[in-house]
């Protein structure tokens, strides 16, 4: 009786690891397993095949919803096309409109769009498409859509004739072709009029129709949205066959996955599996410039941060150098302004710069009066000590980094509280009641240098969370974001990044480079961040 | 019978009711609301929109009557993150996890009862010693740690079984993608339900085969088989009904950290992006499924412990 039990069970086993070894090698969820022609040469794009990218949860097929974050992102900017793109230099460059101007006083942009484009569905392509999405969801403040911030000096959008639009703003935002490049795409009015935009779902949810270079085959809740090829796009076609999101909420999962050829591209947020990542086999990791930055920022409600020295303090306080070499693998370079180097043409680092020095930073802070005058470690000034409550939300490499600036400030004799919350936690406390002293992050924005979102004075209420005010900043970001001579604004922004430097409304942490992960042989992906070389996934191919 | 069946819906109801009232009121006091999962660059202006447009500018109990209202009709409302109502969400990622539930109940019960009972009948000796240290292993090693470990093995180093996923389903179904992608999480899951019935139809049995009965049975010269699978088995099943009674609500209402790993659109996963969401709606309607299945259950195994044991009467 028992040895049948037990020979039952082995068997059992046997079976089991028999079934998964037959399997090897015939199982179908490689990234490009499906075409095996093999009529072409061994060299240069060939069409066919498929990618698979990651994206953490379902995704809404609108790029305006406001439920459309990072994963939606990536999808619809495969599905759908703006008036402009961002170039392969990052300036923004031609995609449904051929080319555009500005009237002498900057007040009225007229873009001038293809007259060759239809949507998935094969109606065509007009102005009164761009009108509707900007007039009828862009700029309705009761809807509250996605990105409509960059918007807010436009007054309408006017339909010149069936291929022409003209902006007509409140006053003049020369980065206005670089906003429209960023997840500003335009959705079909012939299927959106009539209707709420956010109620939409059978679009939103289910059938999108855009004019992208791909458009959606399957769309499965939890697990996958296929696109395929759409072969009346009005560029060059695509040379894939299929693009693949799957989604994966887990990151540890997006990494297993590339390593077992079940993905093949996407930009590492943790850095932690990186080295896991640089030894596997077929799997190449890349730094990619981004225009990002991230930044340490202290609450200028609060008198104690007003004082310039208490920030520069701080700044002197933080060996960044070694956190980008640390947590960050190398993939970051110091900021000392918010302008990246990723936009060559505005990007200066002849500005003031703080380099890692705890004795300056002890200086600084007793210049601005605070000293450890009773001998517990902490500075103090009229008996007060310097107490610092540092909040940050829970993500990517945000705890790792945070822990090491506050042992660094604790070690200049200040003494910080570290209160690493759930993201929407931090969310509510830190942007939207600004109920924080310090707080860690990063922001990510159009390939413009025009900043004055996040440091303008009339931006306290939005970007601007750490209330900075300076009316010479302001000057110079109102005098860049209407100068339209790339000359002038080259200079006006040298100018502003000394100041920022000088002032530091946010202590400039780094520029964190994109760890982008690919799969070697995905081929045909430009050398930009992730997000931008969607924009030209119809030039991706594979090659085996 | 009948006041029996009464009686439990009636407490049902007042469990449901209570459910609810607690984790609607934890939810929408739990910090950081719809309007905070937006991204940080929305504008006051887009969160305040967004607010409106969700009716969160409402009292906290006018939207909770609002709610139950709505649901004692059958309509669970419309997921904030999706638009979609939240019975078709909860619909269209429930099969998944029947789906492992199925499986690792039907494999635990099997292979966990055949073990329990070699580890009854074998007390003391080698086979029992291996079974009891293998279930405390089973019992101790956390799922997200043997899930990522056997991903390591079987995905990325041996390549035989894919890493995440659940195969595909409808036209293009393929039997053998379908069993690769179960194989793993069935395979954790089990690890963490097989124990529980091994250890429970181990000690049910040994106080079986100890009892007068059983003496008198062999007395009568039975064969050592009939003594243990007709006469002692049937009798110390009855606890081991109970255990599964209690995994499989366990199982259905999702195995959040499996289902996360092995990227199963499950319950588990629903969970997640509910509460990630903060989709006030989707929350509410999960809980009212766990909480159903859970009563469901517990009055299944009340009635099948009749079944077994004549004994026990449902009055």
């Amino acid at each position: 009786m028992k040895k049948s039990k037990w020979k039952f069970l082995s068997t059992l086993l046997l079976s089991v690891v028999l079934l998964a070894a037959c399997s090897y090698g015939g199982e179908s969820t490689t990234t490009s397993g499906e075409k095996e022609d093999g009529s072409s040469s061994a060299s240069g794009p060939k069409k066919g095949g498929k990618v698979s990218i990651p994206i953490v949860a379902d995704p809404t097929f609108n790029p305006w919803h406001p439920n459309a974050y990072a994963e939606s992102n990536v999808i619809n900017r495969v599905l759908f096309s703006g008036l402009t793109q961002p170039g392969k230099d990052l300036a923004p460059s031609p995609d449904l409109a051929t080319k555009w101007e500005a009237s002498e006083d900057g007040l009225e942009w007229t873009f001038y769009l293809r007259d060759d484009v239809l949507w998935h569905d094969g109606e065509k392509f007009t102005a009164e498409d761009v009108a509707y999405t900007f007039n009828e969801i862009a700029l309705n403040k009761e809807l509250g859509a996605n990105n409509a911030s960059y918007f807010q000096k436009v007054k309408e959008v006017q339909v010149v004739d069936d291929f022409t639009v003209k902006f007509m703003m409140e006053s003049p935002v020369a980065a206005l072709p670089a906003y429209l490049s960023f997840n500003t795409e335009i959705v079909p009015k012939h299927i959106f009029e009539g209707n709420d935009p956010w109620e939409l779902t059978s679009f939103n949810k289910k059938t999108p129709v855009g004019t992208g270079s791909f458009k959606l085959k399957s769309y499965t809740s939890g697990q996958s949205v296929v696109l395929e090829r759409n072969d009346d796009y009005y560029g060059e076609t695509a040379l894939l066959d299929e693009v693949e999101y799957k989604v994966l909420a887990d990151a540890n999962t997006h990494v297993a996955q590339i390593l077992s050829g079940e993905l093949s591209i996407f930009a590492l947020d943790d850095l932690a599996a990186l080295d896991r990542i640089e030894k596997a086999k077929g799997v190449t990791v890349e730094g990619r410039e981004t225009t990002r930055f991230f930044w340490l920022i202290v609450n200028q409600q609060v008198e104690k941060y007003q004082d310039v020295r208490v920030r520069q303090a701080l700044l002197h306080a933080i060996d960044r150098q070694n956190i980008i070499d640390t947590v960050l693998k190398g993939y970051g370079t110091i900021a000392d302004a918010g302008i990246a180097p990723a936009l060559k043409e505005y990007y200066t680092d002849d500005v003031t710069r703080y380099e890692y020095d705890p004795e300056r930073a002890k200086e600084l802070l007793a210049e601005a009066g605070w000293k450890d005058t009773d001998g517990d470690g902490i500075v103090d000034k009229d008996g007060e000590p310097f107490k610092i409550d540092f909040e940050i939300g829970i993500q990517g490499d945000l705890e790792a980094v945070s822990q090491m600036v506050q042992q660094y400030l604790v070690k200049v004799g200040l003494d910080v509280k570290l209160n690493a919350m759930e993201w929407n936690t931090m969310i509510q406390d830190v942007v939207v009641n600004r109920d924080y002293e310090m707080s860690l992050n990063w922001w990510r924005y159009p390939a413009d240098p025009d900043l004055s979102a996040y440091m303008h004075s009339n931006s306290i209420k939005g970007m601007n969370i750490p209330a900075y005010q300076n009316a010479e900043l302001d000057k110079l970001l109102d005098a860049g974001a209407q100068a339209s001579d790339v000359e002038e604004r080259k200079g006006i922004y040298l100018d502003a990044q000394k100041l920022m430097a000088d002032e530091l409304p946010y202590m400039f942490l780094w520029y964190p480079q994109e760890a982008q992960v690919r799969v070697d042989k995905l081929k045909g992906v430009p050398e930009l961040s992730f997000g931008d070389a969607l924009h030209y996934i119809h030039e991706w191919y594979i090659e085996e | 019978m009948l006041r029996f069946l009464l009686n439990r819906l009636g407490q049902s109801v007042v469990l449901l009711l209570i459910v609810t009232v607690i984790t609607f009121f934890l939810i929408n006091l739990a910090p950081g609301g719809p309007a905070s999962t937006m991204r940080m660059e929305a504008s006051p202006e887009e969160r305040q929109a967004m607010i409106e447009k969700l009716g969160l500018d409402q009292p906290i109990y006018v939207r909770y009557i609002d709610w139950i209202t709505h649901a004692v009709q059958g309509d669970l409302g419309i997921s904030f993150t999706s638009s979609e109502p939240v019975i078709q969400r909860i619909s269209e990622r429930l099969p998944y996890t029947i789906e492992l539930t199925v499986f690792t109940i039907v494999i635990s019960v099997i292979v966990g009862i055949l073990l329990g009972v070699l580890s009854a009948i074998k007390r003391g000796k080698a086979q029992d010693h291996i079974i009891n240290f293998m279930s405390v292993i089973g019992l101790s090693v956390p799922a997200f740690w043997l899930g990522l470990m056997l991903i390591l093995l079987f995905s990325i180093t041996l390549g035989w079984l894919p890493s995440s996923g659940v195969g595909s389903r409808g036209a293009d179904f393929d039997l053998w993608g379908w069993i690769s992608h179960l194989i793993l999480p069935v395979l954790i899951l089990t690890t963490t339900v097989l124990p529980n019935i091994v250890r429970f139809t181990r000690s049910s049995m040994l106080e079986v085969i100890s009892q007068n009965y059983i003496r008198t049975v062999r007395a009568k010269g039975a064969k050592e088989s009939i003594v243990l699978y007709v006469h002692a088995l049937r009798n110390a099943l009855i606890p081991v009904v109970t255990i599964i009674g209690v995994l499989i609500p366990r199982l259905l209402s999702g195995a959040v950290i499996t289902e996360a790993i092995f990227g199963w659109t499950g319950i588990g996963t629903l969970i997640i992006e509910a509460a990630r969401g903060r989709d006030y709606p989707l929350v509410m309607g999960v809980t009212v499924m766990i909480t159903i299945v859970v009563v469901v259950c517990n009055l299944f195994v009340d009635l099948v412990y009749s079944r077994i044991d004549p004994r026990v009467k449902n009055v």
